[in-house]
């Protein structure tokens, strides 16, 4: 009989006998107990506080049976390709949703309709596009600022250029210190 | 010389606009330049490089590009709008809706005949420039990623596209892309970030020159859609390209500030095998380059720090002289300050606001006081997009007036003082006839306003507490379409004189309201003028510094005038490369003129001799070290002072006491958006 030592996950090999006992280690033994009973009150667990290997060295291992630990490691295969698919289906509905609101974004917008009625059965109807257009335009100006001033464009602050022209210079001065704290402040184009 | 109190303004918190995109007009040596708030700068590169025009902007319309179409203007934003300007009167003359989106870049065609945009939306739109419009051709195949730039190949077939990662070479006449060039991205951390391409240039023997975020200049072979040549030029971002006019030399400004000039030239003695390499670098602004102009004989470079810098190069011009100085252009060539010279308050314009301060005591106990802010919003209207900015503004010498002119409007407000409060209250109902006016001017009785209109007429409104009246059109007869930029009128009531950017100066007698006289034209623009208040002498100063008083009584120059051009005025003064943006006279002595530019200001004494071009010309430090009896012999008429600076406005008051608004370039520095991080040896 082979003794599977692999405690840390899921049992790789079946054994085809189906009545075998796997002896678990006593700490793994003790944190299934642990899983399996109610929580104990705080003070009986503070009592039993120490090396867990006192309690049980006189004991034997805790027999579990094949069938126990063949379905709990079924169990845990299956938690984990759940958790897997689970994962997959929100990245998936994330996308989607971003998909959609971009799709939004283009779409649907605060229309005003101006509705004039002329002569007869005819209507006029205009579309302030303006806000469409504004909106378009505040991409563009985004796409602009983030190339430039955004991450990766290794700015400063005015002070320190200032300040590093002081040191500089050819006649050497103290760094400038702004009275005003609001300048020098990583401001927008 | 007297002794003068001096109120030192330092409270105007002027900070002028990013430059944004520029287009140089070889033809008729204009620089056309556009700023972030949308207003655009003609400079007449002819004149002491003169900021002949200026249109102001509108809030939202964001100018990407300039365009010059023969003398035509046109450009194009982030407003999905191409816009084509009246320079007649400093006005959009229509704009036209692209329907592609934002649009990114706008380029004519050598033979003048098309313009081409680059949108948002990938795709390359062809318009036909007719004799008073634009009107859509058609569009080339639209591209998966945004058009960042464009360039037609000379011959009018080919269009270069600069987009993101790569480049895109169409046929102008089917509409397809012939070639695809793949732009590298960035080393490291920019790998995954897209590569964009700022700037390309197609020149005539099919090469392809582009300008990339990466740092990059590269060589193309247009025909085999092939790299030649990578040049690293910055660790940062290349954002603008411009090639001379025989391509023989190439510019490209990075966001570091510094400007790089490739030149086409053999690295061997034959000409044979020429090639572009790397020659100069020009490193004359602190912040991002975002605009390039290459003329034939300099550098015009201008970025986020507001300044446009001229830098002649110095194979193409005399050494040492005026015409290969460098030349940095921080303020506008016009006032922005007027001053209520009996009431002691001041007047500043914003391009969306004005600000009315009243001036401290001059004995100094008094505080300067901050009287109101005039928006829009005044008056419980709102401000929305689409909001015309400031043109020009004006204070009454007695500061119960004020006016100020959109594109759109006039506004004019009567203001009333009790005690320390003041109230401002809007005349509602001004003549129909008064539309917008390009500059204003009040009365010094406060009694009548000048406001120049089209083909340099000025209206003239008679105001009083109960209405304001039309009183009369002055009409010049030269017939000239160009608008006045200067208006002064005379402290008698007798006489107002126009300038206009024909260079014409014309003098109107206001009791007979027509036109009195016009000056000799002079080749230069004037700057500023005054009419002195008991020699009604006009006194003018133009872009070249040249000073000329002209005597309007007996209709020709004074005995002063023609002595001083005679004798000719110092070098050094010639070589100042500021305009005299201010001219005013002393009440207490008539022979004192007071003018000023933006780094001294100066009292001319008609009364002392000339200096001629060996004098010791800023002599003021070594007259206080003289004795007294010696400080006769050795002065000149020209007293400089270089106390104040950077000057707005020198004025006098009333009371003697002298105004000097300052804006230290060092406040308009600390307040720029962020320059790149540069590590420096031992910092």
């Amino acid at each position: 009989m082979q003794h599977n030592n692999n405690i840390s996950g899921v049992p790789l090999f079946f054994h085809r006998r189906r009545c075998c006992s796997v002896f678990l280690f006593p700490a793994l033994n003790q944190s299934r107990r642990r899983l399996m009973t109610s929580p104990a009150p705080k003070p009986a667990a503070a009592e039993s506080f120490g090396s867990p290997l006192d309690s049980s060295d006189d004991e034997a291992p805790e027999e579990v049976t094949f069938q126990a630990s063949k379905a709990s490691a079924l169990q845990s295969l299956k938690r984990a390709l759940d958790t897997a698919r689970r994962e997959k289906e929100l990245l998936k509905e994330k996308r989607r949703r971003r998909q959609e609101l971009f799709q939004e974004q283009k779409v649907e917008f605060p229309v005003s309709w101006l509705v004039v009625s002329l002569k007869g059965n005819y209507t006029v109807q205009t579309v302030k596009e303006r806000a469409l257009a504004s909106s378009q335009q505040q991409v563009a100006l985004d796409f602009l600022q983030s190339r430039l001033y955004g991450p990766g464009s290794c700015r400063t602050t005015s002070n320190e250029l200032l300040s590093l022209q002081n040191k500089r210079g050819r006649k050497k001065s103290a760094a400038v210190q702004f009275v005003n704290k609001g300048w020098g402040e990583f401001s927008n184009m | 010389m007297g002794e003068f109190k001096v109120h030192r303004v330092r409270f105007f918190d002027y900070m002028p606009s990013a430059i944004r995109a520029m287009a140089f007009n070889s033809r008729t040596e204009r620089l056309a330049l556009s700023r972030a708030d949308g207003a655009l700068e003609v400079f007449n590169f002819a004149d002491s490089y003169f900021q002949e025009k200026v249109i102001p902007g509108q809030d939202g319309r964001a100018v990407e590009a300039l365009c010059w179409v023969r003398g035509r203007l046109f450009s194009a934003g982030l407003n999905g709008e191409i816009t084509e300007y009246d320079l007649e009167n400093l006005r959009p003359k229509y704009t036209m809706e692209a329907y592609g989106g934002p649009v990114w870049t706008i380029c004519s065609n050598s033979q003048g005949t098309h313009l081409a945009i680059g949108c948002e939306d990938g795709t390359v739109k062809i318009f036909e420039v007719l004799e008073e419009t634009i009107r859509f051709q058609r569009n080339l195949d639209r591209q998966k990623g945004r058009i960042i730039s464009l360039s037609w190949h000379p011959s009018g077939a080919l269009i270069a596209a600069g987009m993101m990662d790569m480049i895109k070479v169409f046929n102008a006449e089917s509409g397809h892309a012939t070639h695809r060039l793949l732009v590298e991205r960035g080393v490291g951390a920019s790998k995954s970030r897209e590569v964009v391409v700022w700037s390309v240039a197609f020149l005539s023997d099919h090469t392809i020159i582009s300008g990339d975020s990466a740092g990059k200049v590269q060589v193309w072979d247009g025909v085999t859609g092939t790299l030649v040549r990578t040049h690293l030029v910055t660790k940062w971002d290349v954002l603008a390209l411009s090639v001379s006019r025989d391509e023989s030399s190439l510019l490209a400004g990075t966001s570091e500030g510094t400007v790089v000039q490739f030149q086409f030239i053999s690295s061997t003695v034959d000409q044979h095998d020429k090639e572009w390499v790397r020659t100069r670098t020009f490193k004359n602004h602190t912040h991002d380059v975002r605009a390039l102009a290459h003329t034939d004989t300099a550098v015009v470079s201008g970025g986020m720090d507001t300044q446009l810098v001229v830098r002649p190069l110095l194979e193409k011009v005399e050494k040492n002289t005026q015409e290969s100085a460098l030349r940095k252009i921080a303020f506008p060539h016009r006032s922005l300050v007027s001053c209520g010279k009996k009431a002691g308050m001041l007047l500043f314009q914003f391009h969306g606001h004005l600000e009315l301060w009243r001036l401290g005591e001059s004995d100094g106990h008094g505080e300067e006081k901050h009287t109101c802010t005039l928006s829009e919003t005044h008056g419980g209207c709102q401000r929305w997009q689409g909001d015309d900015h400031i043109c020009c503004s004006a204070l009454s010498p007695c500061g119960g007036w004020l006016a100020y002119s959109t594109i759109s409007s006039v506004r004019l407000y009567r203001l009333q003082y009790n005690g320390s409060n003041i109230s401002i209250t809007k005349v509602a109902k001004l003549p129909k006839v008064l539309r917008s006016a390009h500059q204003l001017c009040f009365s010094s009785d406060s009694s009548k306003l000048f406001a120049s209109t089209t083909h340099s007429s000025v209206i003239i409104i008679a105001l009083s507490q109960s209405e304001c009246k039309y009183l009369h059109t002055l009409r010049p007869k030269s017939g000239t379409r160009q608008p006045v930029h200067l208006m002064s009128a005379s402290e008698d009531g007798k006489w107002l004189a126009t300038a206009n950017s024909d260079c014409e100066i014309h003098v109107y007698s206001l009791h007979k309201l027509k036109l009195h006289c016009t000056v000799p034209v002079y080749s230069s623009c004037p700057t500023a003028m005054a009419i002195h208040p008991t020699t009604s002498n006009l006194v003018m100063v133009h872009a070249d510094q040249q000073i000329f008083e002209y005597s309007l009584v007996q209709k020709e120059y004074t005995e002063w005038s023609r002595k001083l051009q005679k004798q000719g005025l110092h070098h050094l003064w010639l070589a100042r490369d500021t305009p005299i943006t201010h001219l005013t006279f002393n009440p207490r002595n008539p022979a004192h003129i007071i003018m000023h530019d933006t780094y001294m200001f100066c009292i001319i004494d008609q009364n002392l001799p000339l200096p001629d071009q060996k004098t010791l010309f800023y002599n003021q430090m070594t007259l206080r070290s003289l004795p007294e009896p010696e400080r006769t012999s050795h002065s000149h008429s020209f007293k400089i002072c270089k106390t104040f600076q950077h000057l707005l406005c020198v004025s006098l008051l009333e009371d003697h006491s002298l105004v000097v608004v300052e804006r230290p370039l060092l406040d308009i520095a600390s307040q720029l958006p962020a320059p790149v991080r540069q590590k420096k040896f031992a910092t």
